[in-house]
């Protein structure tokens, strides 16, 4: 499984698109999901693709304060961008996010106020929306911050395990110095309780899903199961 | 204390690591110990840290980038792969980190994971040319970049234009 990271570049994090796939690349990752694909500065996801052997995905993810907001600009993005990431982090928020199928992922659905119950995890699972395991507090926190952040990261875990819902794993960085390997992650899971096995799926995911998408944004797609062939040379 | 008899000594396992850091930023042994020593007492806990036993042997730091060698029990290689990556700063001034991989002599581990390679196979960082890194000086702090950003890596964005580029690769 080839594992993806999900970043977010110069001017909302600290270097550009091009410095975070150069390391990432060298790091092992095959693709980077850029969360600010539409605002990063410098050299374009396509640019970066080509010259540094690593996919580029380009994303976009809401950061709203409310669900009418977040709902307004999901709708407006999700034609747009191959991935649509919503940032949770308020009950309500992670509510509209579960239970709207057009939403890719819920990042940090713990951070702040944010919480998550079986309930949602149910939903999540029958939308496919997936929850991100936010690997960053665990990394650079330390002391009350990071004990809350791991609680959240726990008991994230137990629900979605239970609902079976799909899942992300990122280390949320925002400069080519806060990536770490995909097996720092998986050694990083080990420590505070995922299975390796875990980690690795939540790092292909962002890959997996990429690929969905774009297939379902080709001009072939029409909807699931169904797409448009080349039955005129084969039906004689 | 006389020498432990073979078997009961510690098997050690060392560990190659890259660092990287803002190329303004002055790293040394110590400082890098004292971070990955509380990493690892903050993540693995007192006897979490005291199995795994971690002592830095080889450090090397300038102009933003280096190297060190990590010695740690080989039974808790995983733990202390964890610990180094949750070393995001040191005395302030953050990292990157990635280990390299891991052997057991110190001089296995230089000839095989870290600048030590015969050839310049699999030392040299930066590598080919076209995979040079730049640090632009922004207003508050640095941006890395690299020369696939052309000219002015801040120009989309709204930070200023950065001036001085720091070396890199």
């Amino acid at each position: 499984m080839a594992p993806y990271e999900a970043v977010r570049a110069h001017p909302d994090g600290e270097s550009t698109l091009a410095r975070l796939a150069l390391t990432a690349s060298e790091y092992g990752f095959e693709g980077l999901v850029v969360r600010n694909a539409d605002r990063a500065s410098g050299a374009s996801v396509e640019r970066v693709r080509e010259e540094y052997g690593i996919d580029a995905v380009d994303a976009v993810e809401i950061s709203a304060g409310e669900p009418s907001a977040a709902s307004g600009r999901v709708g407006n993005h999700r034609s747009d961008h191959t991935v649509v990431i919503v940032r949770g982090g308020t009950p309500a928020l992670n509510r509209f996010a579960c239970e709207e199928p057009r939403v890719d992922v819920l990042a940090r659905p713990m951070a702040g106020e944010g919480d998550v119950d079986h309930v949602l995890a149910r939903a999540a699972a029958r939308n496919g929306v997936r929850f991100e395991f936010d690997l960053g507090p665990t990394l650079r926190s330390s002391g009350g911050r990071r004990v809350r952040a791991l609680a959240g990261l726990r008991k994230l875990r137990e629900l979605v395990a239970d609902a079976d819902a799909p899942f992300v794993v990122s280390a949320g960085a925002e400069s080519h110095l806060e990536l770490r390997a995909p097996q720092e992650l998986r050694a990083v899971g080990g420590a505070i309780g995922f299975s390796g096995a875990v980690i690795e799926r939540g790092l292909a995911e962002w890959g997996r899903l990429a690929a969905r998408n774009r297939e379902r944004r080709s001009e072939r797609f029409i909807e699931p199961g169904v797409r448009r062939g080349r039955y005129e040379e084969d039906d004689r | 204390m006389k020498h432990l008899p073979k078997h009961l000594r510690p098997r050690w396992r060392y560990l190659g690591v890259e660092i990287e850091a803002w190329s303004d930023a002055e790293i040394g042994r110590r400082g890098f110990q004292r971070a990955l020593w509380a990493a690892a007492r903050s993540l693995l806990g007192d006897p979490g840290s005291a199995d795994a036993d971690l002592t830095v042997v080889r450090f090397r730091f300038g102009d933003g980038e280096g190297e060190a060698i990590v010695r740690a029990r080989r039974d808790e290689v995983e733990a202390v792969r964890a610990a180094l990556a949750c070393v995001a700063a040191v005395g302030g001034r953050p990292i990157g980190l990635r280990v390299r991989g891991t052997s057991g002599t110190i001089r296995a581990c230089e000839r095989t994971h870290l600048g030590h390679a015969p050839a310049g196979e699999t030392g040299a960082r930066g590598g080919p040319a076209g995979n040079e890194r730049l640090d632009v000086r922004a207003e508050d702090g640095f941006v890395g970049a690299t020369p696939l950003d052309g000219d002015d890596p801040t120009a989309a964005g709204d930070a200023p234009a950065g001036g001085e580029a720091g070396s890199g690769g």
